[in-house]
C-alpha cells in the first residue's frame, strides 16, 4: 500500500507544468488532495494557479496518463479544485531558484518585492499583465534585464 | 451542487455566468487592437479570467458526471441556448470600437462586480462561496488595472475628457447590472446572497463619479429581468459561434 502511494506520487510528480519544461506540478504547490485507495483507484485534486489557465485540460490529461501507467492503479479521477486558491507562496525555495535560474522568472515573494533572478535586485513593474496570465513584466534597473514575475 | 440547491439560485447564476462569458469576450475582441502593447496582455488576461469564471459557473448548473459530457453541457449552456434563455446585461452585450468605450466598460464593469460578488462572500451556497473566493482573488488585479490606467489617462485634459463621455455613454447601462434578478428575494432569504445587488446601486454611483466627477446617468435601459436582448447581442453570438459551429461534434 505505501509502495502503491509512493509510485502515485512519483508519477503526479512526474508531470511538469507546461509554462516550465522541468519543474514539476508537484513542486508549483499544485497537488492539494491525494487519495489511493486499498482497491487501486486514485483520486487526485489540484488547485488551478488561475481559473481562466488554458493549459488545466493539458495538466489534468498528463497527469491522468502518467497514473495509468503506474503498476497496481485501477482507476484514475483528476479534478480541479476551486474551493483552495493558489499562490505563489505554495512554492518551495529549492523550486523558486530553479525557475530563476532556468526561465528569468522570478516568484514575487510574501512582501509584494520581487528580486532580479540574475543579480537580486528589486525589480520595477513595467506592465501588470504579461505573457501568460500568471505572469507579469518586470524590469531589473541594475542589469537592464526584463524580468518577468510569477504572482498569485 | 445538488438541484435543490441551486434550483432557487438558477437565475442569479446565469446571471453571473452570461455577464462574465460575453465580457470576456469582448476583452478578446481588442487583443492585437489595443492602442498599446500594455493594454493587449491586460485584456488578453483580463478576458481569460472572465471566461473561467463563466465556464466555473456555467459547471455549477450541469448534472453530468462523465468528463466528456460535463464539457459538451458547458458548451451548451455558453453558446446553445436560444436569445431569450440567456441573463446577459445589455452593458456586456454592447460592441465598441472606440478604445474609450471599451477601457471605461472595463473598469465600470469590474467595480460593479465586485459589489456584486461581495453579495455571495458569506453565501450559504458552499459552491458559490468558493467561486467567490477565486473571483475576488483574480479580479483585484482587473481594479489594480483600471485604476492605474485612470491615473494616467486623467492627468490630461483630452483623457478627462474623452473618459467622461465614455463614462456617460456607459453609464445608464452600466446602472443596469444592478437590475433584480428572478429570485433574487428568495435568494436573499436564503442567504444565497446577503442583500439584493440594487442596494450597492449608489455605492457603484459614488466609486464612478469619485473618479471622472458628477455625470448624467441616463435612463437605464429595459431588459425585463434581463429577458430581452439588445440589438448587438445577435451578431455577438454569432461571432463566438462562428468557431463552434464548424463542427458541432468537436471536442475543444
Amino acid at each position: 500500500m505505501i509502495g502503491l502511494e509512493l509510485a502515485v506520487h512519483e508519477a503526479i510528480a512526474s508531470v511538469d507544468d507546461p509554462e516550465y519544461p522541468g519543474v514539476s506540478i508537484v513542486d508549483l504547490g499544485l497537488l492539494e488532495r491525494l487519495d489511493v485507495g486499498a482497491d487501486g483507484g486514485v483520486r487526485v485534486g489540484l488547485i488551478p494557479t488561475f481559473s481562466g489557465c488554458p493549459a488545466l485540460d493539458m495538466i489534468k490529461a498528463d497527469v491522468a496518463a502518467a497514473l495509468a501507467a503506474v503498476d497496481g492503479v485501477r482507476s484514475v479521477e483528476v479534478v480541479w479544485l476551486s474551493a483552495q486558491v493558489w499562490s505563489v507562496d505554495r512554492i518551495d525555495a529549492e523550486t523558486r531558484a530553479a525557475i530563476g535560474r532556468e526561465f528569468t522568472v522570478s516568484i514575487r515573494m510574501p512582501d509584494g518585492r520581487s528580486l532580479c533572478p540574475l543579480c537580486g535586485t528589486e525589480t520595477v513593474e513595467l506592465s501588470m499583465f504579461g505573457p501568460s496570465r500568471c505572469r507579469s513584466v518586470h524590469r531589473c534597473e541594475a542589469c537592464a534585464e526584463t524580468v518577468e514575475v510569477m504572482r498569485s | 451542487m445538488s438541484l435543490s440547491d441551486r434550483s432557487h439560485a438558477i437565475e442569479l447564476i446565469l446571471a453571473f455566468a452570461d455577464d462574465k462569458h460575453l465580457m470576456g469576450q469582448q476583452h478578446a475582441e481588442w487583443i492585437g487592437v489595443t492602442p498599446f502593447l500594455e493594454e493587449d496582455l491586460a485584456f488578453c488576461s483580463i478576458g481569460q479570467d472572465e471566461l473561467g469564471h463563466a465556464a466555473l459557473l456555467y459547471e455549477l448548473l450541469v448534472d453530468e458526471d462523465d468528463e466528456a459530457a460535463i464539457d459538451g453541457a458547458i458548451d451548451a449552456l455558453a453558446f446553445g441556448r436560444s436569445a431569450d434563455e440567456y441573463r446577459s446585461c445589455h452593458f456586456v452585450e454592447l460592441s465598441t470600437d472606440d478604445w474609450a468605450e471599451a477601457f471605461v466598460r472595463h473598469w465600470m464593469f469590474d467595480l460593479a462586480d465586485r459589489l456584486r460578488w461581495e453579495a455571495v462572500a458569506s453565501s450559504t451556497n458552499e459552491a458559490l462561496r468558493d467561486i467567490a473566493a477565486r473571483v475576488e482573488r483574480e479580479e483585484l488585479f482587473h481594479r489594480m488595472h483600471a485604476d492605474g490606467m485612470l491615473d494616467v489617462l486623467l492627468e490630461s485634459d483630452e483623457g478627462r475628457c474623452r473618459l467622461r463621455a465614455a463614462t456617460e455613454k456607459m453609464a445608464p447601462l452600466a446602472l443596469a447590472m444592478f437590475e433584480p434578478v428572478e429570485g433574487e428575494t428568495q435568494a436573499v432569504a436564503d442567504g444565497v446572497i446577503d442583500r439584493p445587488f440594487a442596494e450597492r446601486r449608489d455605492e457603484f454611483v459614488a466609486a464612478v463619479e469619485a473618479r471622472v466627477g458628477p455625470i448624467d446617468w441616463g435612463e437605464p435601459p429595459s431588459q425585463d429581468g434581463r429577458r430581452v436582448r439588445s440589438a448587438d447581442w445577435a451578431p455577438l453570438m454569432a461571432r463566438m459561434r462562428e468557431v463552434f459551429e464548424l463542427d458541432l461534434e468537436a471536442r475543444w
